[in-house]
């Protein structure tokens, strides 16, 4: 009995052209469009050369600042910064920034210089921190410059020091500087890999409405099915179970499809523990299962508002959990971390943002745990309401 | 006035996602809103950083470094745990993080390089942050060739970096103001493209129903009359849809909305909420199942908002996704947002990309309706 149920249950999820679309292919849909939009995110907030305009002026060409700016823009630097564009007078240089084609522009004027920018930005604040940087570096080679000058003519007291050897030897102790400074973040810092931890978290969440309809079947309250089949002397347990065992089948088809594709097309990082990824997976599901079965047991009301409960509040769990703007999840982890130590999506989305980030695996664990306890609440709770339930009349 | 009080009994089943669109307009809306105030002269974009000095450093350079690094930047407050501050990198509430070495000062005014470890999410903030911390650590070593006192170098180096370069800005827009307004009216192509979709597609297919199909049939009312009223309905609901979210963006805009580019901004959703009413009706006739709207108001709202830069700035998307996103009214309506953004002087010539992009905004509401009549002609044809 209970592999003939399981079947028909099976068949008659599969049949049900809307739950699939809600469950098999909105995911997958959305999934595309996650990729499409955020794919080039992370690569935008880079820096790139800022597109900058100088004045050639004689100050300019004759001065100090020239050597350095042919250096943060020369193609074959690291340092490169800028791709400048040298123009003859200022009104040029105002056309230049009145088409947008460059974000600031410099001139020189009695060896001080001035900028001048569009808007306010990080691009015009590099360039002006450039300018600064480049004017500090000048200030300390003279400083040190004339300290050495002074020292020597004190020493010796003879005033024919070639002034020029000793600043170039500064210039020179600035430009061989190398800061020590050592990158040790961890390698995985793609954040836009939330938005796909919540579409999977989605998916397991969104599989309730399965574990829901098929519940729904063999209740005597929900459809005449379920009053057909309550009457049949078969044992209730099986039913139930077998019902809710279809629906756990169909719902990892489903999610392993979602797997498939965001790995293989989307190029999704889940990490590289892959019994863990499964692990979590089968958990996520069993929360999502379990929420179905909660609202088909203990809610009395139409099939349709069930499920408007069961996406309302997955959406409202993905809202928290960053579906709808990643950051949000970190606000809440940061003021109010007992909402998505309770929220279900959060719950797996953190777990799988473990795997990928960490290399400990106690908050993924953690994680784990919670889902488990998640679930097993939802189905005692249903236990409960569904244990000895008799009709009078229906 | 019975087929408008039917519309009128159907549209209030639809409320439910209509205010959901509009919660969550006005909360992206709300969200994005921050920090108003005006900026006449420049002021520097400011990296957010995390300074870790776990040896407690006292010394005065340190303390001098600490300085000039909070004083050019947003220092955040994360809890000195590294698992918070791994958090807070990853979501980018910080871009970079120092950690202060032991012996800094001790090491800098002896003219060793000490290792700085850092933590960096590399994008912009983080490179500025670099430069900053480059910079200091260069002139505090070079400096250190010249003396060994800590007072004196503290002193050159405060003398070096406090130099700052004369900035002039251009622009007199309140550019920030601007960029809401842009972003409301991005965020609003979903709001309106799924309202009027869900509505219009909705009431169409349940007016269409075997059973009600049937009594309008044989009622005594002209079906050129019954059409006409139904037409009538569905753009008057398109057109308080929009007049609502009109109110909606003079309340939260304010000012803005009643210059020149507010008055843009109407009237681009304007054209652009004649364009949705259109694409409704196209749907509304190709579909005539109950269940399925849901899904294809989900599919093509969400589908255009991703694709056009709605959600996500256009600046920000792909260069395949643009090209694609060409075909699509969304794309035009948001560009045109995006070009009033920088717009400061509005003549002819400034104004005609503006133009060009609203006139093929309506191309393609023409082209909607003529699909829509060729189908619908066509089905009743074949029946």
């Amino acid at each position: 009995m209970f592999i003939h149920n399981f079947k028909y249950a099976f068949k008659t999820l599969f049949s049900n052209k809307m739950l699939i679309f809600w469950t098999f292919a909105f995911p997958i849909i959305l999934g595309t469009f996650f990729s499409m939009a955020f794919s080039n995110i992370e690569n935008s907030e880079k820096m790139k050369p800022v597109d900058i305009a100088i004045v050639n002026n004689h100050d300019f060409e004759f001065g100090l600042y020239k050597e350095p700016f042919k250096m943060l823009s020369d193609k074959n630097s690291d340092e490169k910064i800028f791709n400048i564009k040298y123009v003859d007078n200022e009104a040029k240089a105002k056309k230049l920034l009145e088409k947008n084609d460059v974000s600031g522009y410099l001139l020189l004027k009695d060896n001080t210089p001035k900028i001048v920018v569009n808007k306010n930005g990080f691009d015009e604040t590099i360039f002006k921190y450039a300018v600064e940087e480049i004017g500090s570096y000048i200030k300390m080679t003279k400083t040190i410059g004339d300290k050495k000058i002074s020292e020597r003519l004190n020493e010796t007291g003879r005033v024919n020091t070639i002034y020029q050897y000793v600043y170039l030897g500064v210039t020179k102790r600035i430009a061989d500087y190398k800061a020590n400074i050592k990158d040790v973040s961890r390698s995985n810092l793609s954040y836009t890999m939330i938005e796909f931890y919540t579409l999977i978290a989605m998916a397991c969440l969104y599989g309730g409405i399965l574990g829901m309809v098929s519940i729904n079947n063999v209740l005597p309250n929900m459809s005449s099915n379920g009053k057909r089949v309550s009457v049949s002397p078969t044992s209730k347990l099986k039913l139930i179970l077998s019902s809710t065992f279809a629906s756990y089948a169909v719902q990892l088809i489903g999610l392993l499809l979602l797997f498939l594709y965001t790995i293989f097309v989307l190029k999704v990082d889940y990490g590289n523990n892959l019994p863990l990824i499964i692990l979590l997976s089968l958990a996520g599901s069993l929360a999502g299962l379990s929420l179905g079965v909660f609202v088909s047991c203990v809610f009395k009301t139409s099939e349709n508002n069930k499920t408007g409960f069961i996406i309302a509040f997955t959406m409202l769990g993905c809202f928290l959990s960053g579906m709808m703007g990643i950051t949000m999840k970190y606000i809440i982890d940061k003021n109010v971390p007992i909402i998505n130590k309770i929220n279900p999506v959060s719950m797996i989305t953190d777990g799988f943002y473990s795997l990928y980030y960490y290399d400990t695996t106690d908050r993924f664990f953690f994680n784990l745990v919670s889902l488990l306890i998640f679930s097993g609440l939802l189905i005692s709770i249903s236990i409960i309401s569904l244990r000895r339930q008799k009709y009078d009349s229906i | 006035m019975t087929v408008f009080k039917t519309f009128l009994k159907v549209l209030n089943k639809c409320k439910v996602p209509i205010i959901i669109y509009t919660v969550m307009l006005v909360f992206f809306s709300a969200f994005n809103m921050q920090t108003s105030e005006k900026n006449i002269s420049f002021a520097d974009s400011k990296p957010n950083i995390l300074i870790v000095n776990k040896e407690a450093n006292k010394d005065k350079i340190t303390k001098n470094f600490i300085n000039y690094l909070s004083k050019n930047s947003n220092e955040v407050n994360v809890s000195m745990n590294e698992e918070k501050i791994d958090d807070a990198l990853f979501y980018r509430d910080v871009s970079y993080v120092i950690y202060v070495p032991k012996n800094f000062g001790k090491d800098v005014l002896h003219g060793k390089n000490p290792e700085i470890k850092i933590k960096s999410t590399k994008d912009y903030g983080a490179s500025l942050a670099n430069m900053m911390v480059e910079r200091y650590l260069k002139v505090a070593n070079v400096y250190s060739d010249v003396t060994d006192n800590e007072d004196e170098l503290v002193t050159l180096i405060d003398d070096t970096l406090s130099k700052k370069v004369k900035v002039n800005l251009t622009t007199k827009l309140d550019t920030k103001l601007i960029e809401k307004a842009a972003f409301y009216h991005n965020f609003l192509n979903y709001c309106i493209l799924a309202g009027t979709i869900y509505v219009i597609c909705l009431v169409l297919s349940s007016f269409k129903e075997e059973n009600i199909k049937k009594r309008t049939i044989v009622s005594s009312m002209s079906h050129k009359n019954y059409n006409r009223i139904l037409l009538l309905s569905n753009a008057l609901f398109a057109f308080i849809l929009w007049i609502f979210y009109c109110i909606l963006a003079f309340i939260l805009m304010d000012k803005i909305m009643f210059s020149t580019h507010g008055l843009i901004f109407i009237i681009n959703s304007f054209i652009f909420t004649i364009c949705a009413l259109t694409l409704a009706f196209l749907i509304a006739n190709l579909v005539s199942n109950k269940n399925a709207v849901n899904g294809i108001v989900n599919v093509v709202a969400l589908g255009s908002s991703f694709l056009c830069g709605a959600f996500v700035p256009t600046s920000m998307l792909p260069d395949f996704v643009l090209k694609i996103a060409h075909i699509l009214p969304s794309y035009w309506f948001i560009k045109t947002n995006e070009m009033l953004k920088e717009m400061e002087v509005f003549t002819f010539d400034t104004l005609k990309p503006i133009l060009t992009n609203m006139f093929i905004v309506i191309c393609f509401s023409i082209i909607f309706i003529i699909i829509t009549n060729v189908f619908s002609s066509k089905k009743r044809h074949n029946k």
